[in-house]
This record gives C-alpha cells, structure tokens and sequence, in this order.
C-alpha cells in the first residue's frame, strides 16, 4: 500500500527493499561485532599461562580477559575462579565443565554458548586456580559486579575489595554508591569508599577529611589502611635531607634511637663509606701476610697483643697491602656528613598526621576492646571450667568422694550427645533431647556405680581414689571399644555458629555464650536444690552428721546414692556442652579432670560459691598469663599451677572456706 | 595332688612355649608400633590397621621368601617412655624383623636408643622436622624440605603473604619445623616481628584467645597467614574456633602439616573450605593404584574410612622392605638395609618413590585445599623432590649430609669431611 508521506518509496518498491536489506546487514554487522566476536582466540593467546596456573604469572591473562571489553569477558572470570573452566588436552581449548554421568564431563563453548559434547575426564585438564589467582580474578571481576542485579555478585566485589583495595575500584566504587538498593550494602560501600579514598584519592584535603571522618573506628581494615601510610623506612643522605622526603624523625648518630655502630653500618650498607676493618679481619690479614716469619717487618712471635697487631696491621696498610683501620675521627667525620632519618613511604606530611593522631586516638580504644576481649574469654573459660567442676562440687565438696571417673561422666554425657545426634538428625532438636539424656544415663551410671563401688569405702578416701580411678580407665577403654579412637562430631545448632562480634576486635563465639548461660543455669539449679528441696536438706543433713541424720529419720544410703547421682548426672550435661566447643574423644574426660579438682579446691571444698570464684580465679588467671607470654599457651598453664600451689599455701581451705560445725572439724 | 598340678603346669608352660618357639620359625615376624589409645591414637589407629592389611594382602600373595608374615601388634598408649620399653619387648622378646611404627617425634626419639642397640628396623611414616639420621630407621614420611619449605614458598609466592602465624603443638616437631621455618623466613625477607610463634600443649581446647591474636596481626595491611603445625585432637577445637569466629580462607589461609583426611573425618568441613594442607599423598589423587588401594582399604575397613599420607608412606616401605628382602634372601638387618638403597616403588600419586643412601624418599610434594566433602583438592603437585634429612636453612646443618651407603654416616660434615657420629643420640 503507497504511503502518501513518502511517495516516492512507494513508486518504487525495489528501492524500499534495497534500504530494508541493506539495513539488516548493518545491524546484523553491528550484532556480530558485539557477539560474535569470540574469546577464544583471547584465551588461546595466553593458553600456556593460563594452564600453569601459579600466581606469579597469570596477571597479563587476567588483565587481558577484564580489559577486552567482550561481553563474555564476566563469564569466562566468573567460571574460571569457580574451577568451572575445563582444557581440552588435545588441542588446548577452554570451556566450561559440568560433570555428566561417571566419569565424563559436559562441555559448553564460551562464544556460543553450545554443547560441544561429553568427553571423559582422562582427555581434560581442570583449572584450578589457587586462592591467590583466585583473588586476583576476583579483584578483575569487580568492575562487572559492582552494579550487578545479582545480591550475591555484589557482594563478591565488595568482598574482593575490602581484601585486596586498589585505586582501579575507586571510580566505579563511587559511581555504585547512588544506585545501591541495599542498604546494608549501601553503609559497605560506603564504608570502602571512604578507605580507599584515604588511600588512594589525588587531592590531599580529601584523603585527610576521610581520615578525620573515621577517627575512632578500631576495625582492623582501617588501621590496615593507616599503618601501611606511616610505615617509615630509616635512610640516609649526603649533607641535607632531600625536598621530596616526608620525614618522620630526624635521627642523631650515637644515641639510644641509632647507636654510632647502626649508623655507620647504614653509612656502609648504601655504599657511603668504607667498611671498618674488624678484629677478625686484622687476624686474617696478618696471617695472609707473613713473609720469613715476619709480617711487614714485625716478627710473628711478638704479634701476641692487641696492640702490636694494630701496629703491625698500620705497618701493612701503609704499604697499600690491606684497607687501613678507620680512626674515631674519620667515623665521625663520615657520620658527621650525613643525614640519618626515618622516611615515611606516603609523600605529603598533611596526610601522615592526620593518619598518625588517628591512629594515636584508635590506640587506647583498641587497647580498652583488648581487655574487654580477654575479659570475656576468660569468663568463658572460667564457665567452661566451672561447667566441668560443678558435678564434682556436689561429690566431691559436698559428700567427700574424690571421684577419679568424674571426667569419664563428662565424657559419657558427650558421647551421648553424639549418638542422639546419629538418630536425630536436626540439630537443634537432637541437642535439646541430649541435655535431659545426657543427665538421664550419667544419673544412672553415678547411682550404680555409689552402689556398687563407692558405698562401701565411704570412711576410705584413699581406697576410693584407686576405685574410681580404675573405673576412670575401664570405662575409657570401653568407650575406646564402643566408638573407636577417632574424635566424633558432635555439630552444634546452627543458630549456635559463628560469633556475637561487637567490633573487628571484640568478639566470642556464641556457643561460648550458650555454655556461659547453660553454667549460671546450674548454679541456680544447685542452689535451688540445695537450698529449697527435701533432697538437699536430708544431703546436707546427712554430710554434717550421718548418724545424727540418721536417727531423725533420713535414710543416708539412699540420699547418698541420688546426690552421687546427681553431681554425675551434672557432669553428663557438661560433657554436651564442652563437647559442642572441643572434640568427643575417649580422653575428654582426662583433660578436665585436674583443672576441676583444681577448681573445687581452690575455690573452697564444700562450697558452690568457692567453686564459681575458683573457676573465675583460674580462667581469669589463665588468660592473664597468655596475654603476658602469648607465644607458649603451655607455659601459661604452668605458671598457674605453679602459682596455685603457691596460694593453696597461703589459704589451704581455698577462696571461700567454711567455717563452724558444717566444716566437719 | 598338688605336685602333680605343678608339673602338669609346668609342663604345658614348657609345651607352650615350645610351641610358639616352633611357630616362630614358619613366619616372618613384624612389629606395629603405634599408639591404640592415648591422645595421638586418633591418627596412630588407622596405621596399625594399615599394616594388618598390607600384611594380608603380602600373606595372599604368598607371603615372604617362603613364610607367612605375622604382625605383633603392642600399644604404647601416646606414652612416650613406653615406646622405648615396647620396641624393646618387639626386638627382645617376640623377636620381630622389622618394626613399622610411631607417630610423633617424640615417641621416635625415645625408641632409637634402644633400636640402635638392638640393631633393628623401624619404618617411620609420618612427615617430621629432620635434623636426624639412624642407620636403623627408614624416614618414608617427608622431610622438612619435602613438606614445610614447599608449603612455605606458596604461601609466599602463590599467595602473597607477608605475616606468619607459626602454630604448634609444644614438643619436638612443631619447635624444630618453626626454627627450620623461622630461619627460612628470614632469609627471605619476612621481618621478626612478622613471624607470631605460639605453642598449645597436647588435646589443647581453648583457641578463642590465640584465633584472636591471629586476627589481629592484619591491622598492619599485610596479608597473614597461618602456618600450623598442630597435632592430635587440638585440631578439632583450633578448626571450630576458627570457623565460628569466621575466618575465611581467603582472607587467613591456614596450612597444616598433621591434619589429613582422617582428621577432617570428626569434622564439620563446610566452614574450613579452602584451608590447606601440604602432604605427599591425598586421597583424592587421581591414579590407578590409588583408586585399587582406597577400593582395598574401604572394602576391608568400611565405607566411610578414609586414605591418608603415613598410610601411603607405610605401603611403600613396607613394599620396599618385602622387595629388599626378597633380594636379600633373608630378613637379617643388615642385609636387608643394604639393598633398601635405590629401591623403587610406584607410589599412590603416579610417579616412583625412591629410597635414597640418607635413608629418606624422593617423592611429591602436593598442596590441597579441604573441600566440603572432608576431601582435598589438589591443587599444585611436584616432580619427585629428594628428602633432606640436614636442612639447609639452619646453619648448624647446612654443612651436614647424611649418606650410609657410601660414607656409612648419618651426620657428615662436608666442610671437615668427617663423620661426626654415627648414633643418633643428639
């Protein structure tokens, strides 16, 4: 139909035609040249590098793919970094792998995106790129991925960026910041964008504003920003310092910041002076030089002191043979020409300032968070250890029974933990099921073992000792035999993983947390058992007098026979508690084993306030000592030995002792 | 009556020790010497178990120059003087031909003395910090040179590190690898105050406070790395601690010397994926032999067991030593040593292991990363690298070479050109 705008067109439609075609060939000419242009040929260039794979070489490759402006560029980076990208042995090409059926691999082309077939595994090679040459892929993918839909992308460019920052990522980190949705992401990018500015920016006032602006943050990332800035190099210059130094200090030869010897090494290191002639060098000198049992004229049986040798030495010197000795004076004179200074690596002294009272500033902070960090390590070792002791409080404080197996119990309780997780596979139910099993078996195993064993040597400490040592070792064979030597898993909730970090330096993990409220637990429940129950009447009826007890009507026998139970059946518990955060092995009972006859005995024997001071002595203790020697944690645990030794002789009964008639004498 | 029971007594004492005296004849006695309990039987279980199997497999085959072979299993129980009394009850009173066994380097410097005595064999498998040469021991695990430098240079080269974190456990290994280490570092430019030392005793459980130390070495700007040498069971709590406190691979990369597959076994790995190890061996090595001996492995110990390096390391010595033999004629110490120089061994990985005059392996070195799985993914492999039993980067022991074949010393000074001693009590 004859378009009436155009008539022309419409008398001839073979012109209309010829338009039309010629501009399909165009688009299509301009689509080729956006797709089809093939990477491979890219990839190939740079075959060799990309196959040896090792760090040191692989930069030109990536920087090759990222800078090649096709659009395949993100995806071969993407597949690469994530050991996606297979070789072709036979002639060298690179695809994409995806295991198929056995032990063949499914290839797909980068360039067209096609199937090109299955091949066995035995002719391909897989990349591997190693996590060096990953980050170097990922720091090449930032570009891509900064405005990608994808949250997860982004988030890998952010990553990629707190780890290795570089003055590429600034522009295009800027541009990102307005069009981040996230919010999240939109204070990280923030965040980042203020560090490299301070590290990277052109204009001084800028960086110094990002610096002033992060004042008083501890994160490590920014102090990994500041330090590298005021990191100084010591140099030295003939006459003045040059115009271009940003100087930290200026350092005078032969005082306690630059010994007289340092300085002149330094001299002697960049080339400035001579090297002095040393003792040993004069010994060697000489002994070369000995020409008839002379040397330069002085007879070898005289060279016996210190100064005939000097004067000897001068003799060959002055002949030219050997360097001459260098005076005080011309040492000093050398000194005294130079310049020694301290340099900082960052140009402009505006900038290191700035980054130097920051730094002082986040210093103290840093310092206050460090203790702080302590502190609650050692609460939570001081839970921990109460955790493990707390059983050991009711037999061993309350009723007198040094009990050997009360680490096996904890272990017992652990290995519980482990099998309910065998047959519950949720995690968070199966732990909640092992608590009250846990206390169930170890309850049982206690009040068999009082019943079997303990009831009869109740007036023989060192007899029971034996006993249940024995049974300390029987019962970790047995274990050995039930769940072989290998640790097991016990995995804790997820909701339990990870840490409550509070800043980059504050943090603990929150099964800590969770053992820390699982001990203040205890304790209230031992106080309510103690304090408000028949049971811990009639117990603590009958640890300060049995027959008087007796004789009002407690049966003692069978209040001993549940309070044995009861301290095992609290040590079950523990064992799930410490075996979420250590390892389930036969010895795990072993290693608490001291540290909780330590705990009840410093604290105070017969004491639930003794034991909860105890444990917070020795945890606090402990981990004051590996703040003082953080290089041998074994040590720390001698000196707290050796330390509580030392108190006990101070105050045998412990922190809290008891006094009057419940002490029992 | 009771003269009677007395001499019937006696007599079948007299008639049983007879009897195992008679047995003694038909077989080939081998000892096993590892732990079955105590804190290393974690690790130590597994190669007793690797014997048993390696000996069965030999016995199937119908066995050595004619006999059976017979393993004496004894357990020293991660008790370090026991060792010693337990390789001395295997030499004097059962007897045996060969002892494979021990883990720790303690355990082996408490067993030499009494091995040098009584002249036997012991067939070491475990990765150990050099610095030691017997005539009576056969080192099949790696030398520092064959684990701790390679591991090191990747650290530095393939992942830029500058900052090391040296984490061990306190006794010999771990101090000696960190001296070798230490030094090496420094030669290559890494600053003092760059390298954080820290020992841990045995099964030791609370990490929250050295993981943060750790973190903390990063507030310079310099990529940390951690390099650890820590044994036994303690690994489990250093790996939960590090993943609860969220510590990526990529941002602190941890590479161990004693965790292999079977420690990874009483783990969650999710959390550790791309932590790394350096061995000589991984399951996960695509060969053959490997594929047939992890089929054998979990056909007679049960699916879910894994393969690891001392196993590898016990299967070729163990194989070399039944090679030697063999050319021996005969199982007599002596003989047998001297044909064990220049044997060769395909080893799991591809390739040929091959026993050299200092006692020690020439074999690959390989880097792997723990993968979900519990696995490790290879990913760098040498050519074979020869053991080096005095490492070059100490320099009391750069001038020392060991070479018994030839020199018949273990600690030679190549300056001297003396032999300085030929036990190994040092």
């Amino acid at each position: 139909m004859p378009t009436p705008f155009y008539p022309e067109f419409a008398e001839s439609p073979d012109m209309k035609r010829l338009l039309l075609a010629g501009l399909a060939l165009l688009l299509s000419c301009l689509m080729a040249t956006a797709q089809d242009a093939p990477i491979q040929p890219l990839l190939q260039e740079h075959q060799a590098v990309i196959a040896k794979s090792s760090r040191k070489t692989i930069g030109p490759a990536i920087d090759a793919i990222a800078t090649s402006g096709l659009p395949q560029a993100q995806v071969v980076l993407e597949t690469w970094g994530a050991k996606s990208m297979w070789m072709r042995k036979s002639d060298g090409l690179f695809f994409i792998g995806k295991k198929a059926d056995g032990k063949s691999y499914q290839l797909t082309d980068f360039d067209s995106g096609e199937v090109v077939g299955e091949f066995p595994k035995k002719e391909l090679k897989q990349l591997k790129p190693n996590s060096g040459i990953r980050a170097l892929i990922a720091t090449a993918l930032v570009q891509f991925q900064l405005n990608d839909p994808d949250r997860a992308k982004r988030q890998d460019a952010l990553t990629s960026i707190q780890r290795d920052p570089e003055a590429a990522h600034l522009g295009p980190l800027r541009a990102s910041i307005d069009n981040e949705p996230d919010s999240e992401f939109k204070a990280q990018k923030k965040r980042l964008e203020r560090l490299l500015t301070i590290s990277f920016d052109n204009d001084i006032q800028t960086r110094i504003n990002a610096i002033n602006e992060m004042s008083g943050d501890v994160g490590v990332d920014l102090r990994a920003t500041l330090n590298p800035l005021v990191a100084t190099t010591r140099e030295v210059a003939v006459g003045q310092i040059p115009e271009d130094r940003n100087v930290a200090a200026r350092l005078t030869p032969g005082t306690a910041a630059l010994p007289r010897d340092e300085a002149y090494g330094l001299l002697v290191a960049k080339g400035f002076a001579p090297t002095q002639v040393t003792p040993d060098d004069i010994r060697t000198a000489l002994a070369t030089n000995i020409t008839g049992g002379l040397v330069a004229g002085v007879p070898v049986a005289q060279l016996d002191t210190d100064a005939a040798r000097a004067r000897a030495y001068a003799a060959l010197a002055k002949g030219g043979t050997v360097p001459p000795i260098l005076s005080d004076a011309e040492i000093d004179a050398a000194l005294a020409a130079h310049v020694f200074y301290d340099s900082y690596a960052e140009p402009s002294n505006h900038v290191t300032d700035a980054a130097n009272d920051v730094l002082k500033s986040i210093e103290l902070k840093v310092g206050a968070n460090q203790a702080l960090d302590l502190t609650l390590d050692a609460l939570s070792l001081a839970s921990i250890y109460f955790l493990a002791a707390i059983g050991l409080a009711i037999t061993f404080g309350v009723m007198g029974v040094i009990n050997m197996a009360h680490g096996e119990f904890i272990m017992m309780g652990a290995y519980t933990g482990y099998v309910v997780q065998q047959i519950i596979p949720d995690h968070t139910v199966s732990i909640l099921v092992a608590i009250p099993l846990a206390f169930a078996v170890t309850f049982a195993a206690g009040v068999a073992m009082e019943r079997l064993v303990i009831r009869w040597l109740y007036a023989r400490p060192l007899e029971t000792l034996l006993a249940t040592f024995g049974i300390s070792i029987a019962l970790q064979q047995l274990a050995k035999n039930i769940f072989g030597t290998q640790a097991r898993p016990l995995t804790s909730p997820e909701w339990l993983d990870g840490a409550l970090v509070l800043n980059d330096v504050v943090s603990i993990s929150y099964i800590r947390i969770a053992i820390f409220f699982l001990a203040l637990i205890f304790l209230g429940v031992f106080l309510f058992i103690m304090k408000r129950t028949r049971l811990g009447l009639e117990t603590r009826a009958v640890t300060q007098n049995p027959r008087m007890a007796a004789s009002m009507g407690i049966n003692p026998g069978r209040v001993n026979m549940l309070t044995f139970g009861l301290g095992s059946g609290i040590a079950g518990v523990a064992g799930v508690a410490i075996g979420l955060f250590a390892k389930v092995t036969s010895e795990l009972g072993s290693d608490y084993i001291v540290q909780s006859f330590m705990t009840v005995v410093v604290g105070g024997v017969g004491n639930i306030w003794g034991t909860l001071a105890g444990a917070t002595m020795i945890g606090f203790l402990q981990k004051g000592i590996e703040w003082l020697n953080p290089s041998n944690t074994l040590a720390a645990q001698t000196y707290m030995i050796v330390f509580i030794i030392i108190f006990i002789q101070f105050r045998p009964r412990g922190i809290i002792a008891i006094k009057g008639r419940a002490a029992g004498d | 009556m009771n003269f009677l029971k007395s001499t019937l007594a006696g007599s079948m004492v007299f008639a049983a020790l007879a009897g195992s005296a008679m047995a003694a004849e038909d077989t080939i006695k081998v000892g096993v010497l590892h732990s079955l309990s105590g804190t290393m039987a974690i690790s130590e279980t597994t190669l007793k178990d690797t014997m048993l199997m390696l000996i069965d497999q030999q016995n199937a085959k119908g066995g050595l120059l004619g006999k059976q072979l017979e393993a004496v299993v004894v357990d020293p129980a991660s008790d370090w003087p026991l060792f010693a009394e337990k390789a001395r009850e295997l030499l004097t009173v059962h007897d045996v031909d060969v002892i494979f066994g021990n883990w720790t380097s303690v355990s082996r410097k408490s067993v030499l003395p009494v091995i040098e005595e009584l002249n036997g064999l012991l067939f070491y498998p475990v990765q150990y910090e050099g610095e030691e040469s017997s005539k009576n021991v056969f080192y099949t695990g790696a030398a520092p040179n064959q684990q701790a430098i390679p591991a090191t240079d990747y650290f530095l080269e393939e992942l830029g590190v500058e900052k090391f974190a040296l984490l061990g456990t306190d006794y010999v290994y771990p101090r000696t690898t960190n001296n070798i280490l230490e030094s090496y570092l420094k030669q290559k430019g890494i600053a003092d105050a760059d390298i954080f030392v820290n020992y841990t005793p045995f099964g030791h459980s609370d990490w929250s406070k050295i993981v943060a130390d750790v973190v903390a070495l990063g507030a310079d700007g310099k990529k940390v790395g951690v390099i650890s040498t820590i044994n036994g069971d303690a690994n489990i709590g250093f790996y939960k601690e590090l993943a609860a406190a969220g510590i990526s691979a990529d941002d602190i990369p941890v590479v161990a010397f004693s965790v292999g597959e079977e420690e990874l076994a009483g783990l969650d790995t999710s959390n550790l994926v791309g932590h790394l190890a350096a061995w000589n061996y991984f399951q996960s090595a695509e060969s053959d032999v490997n594929a047939e001996f992890v089929k054998t492995w979990k056909a007679t110990m049960g699916e879910e067991r894994v393969t690891n390096d001392p196993m590898e390391a016990h299967y070729i010595g163990f194989n070399m030593w039944v090679n030697a033999a063999t050319e021996a004629g005969g199982t007599e110490v002596d003989a047998v040593r001297a044909k064990m120089y220049g044997q060769e061994f395909p080893n799991l990985t591809g390739g040929t292991a091959v026993m050299l005059p200092n006692h020690h392996l020439a074999k690959p070195v390989l880097i792997g990363e723990i993968q979900a799985d519990g696995q490790f993914d290879i990913i760098s492999q040498t050519t074979e690298v020869p053991g080096d039993a005095w490492t070059d980067f100490l320099p009391e022991s750069v001038v020392l070479m060991s070479d018994w074949k030839d020199l018949g010393c273990g600690m030679y000074n190549t300056e001297t050109e003396t032999c300085v001693q030929t036990l190994s009590n040092y």
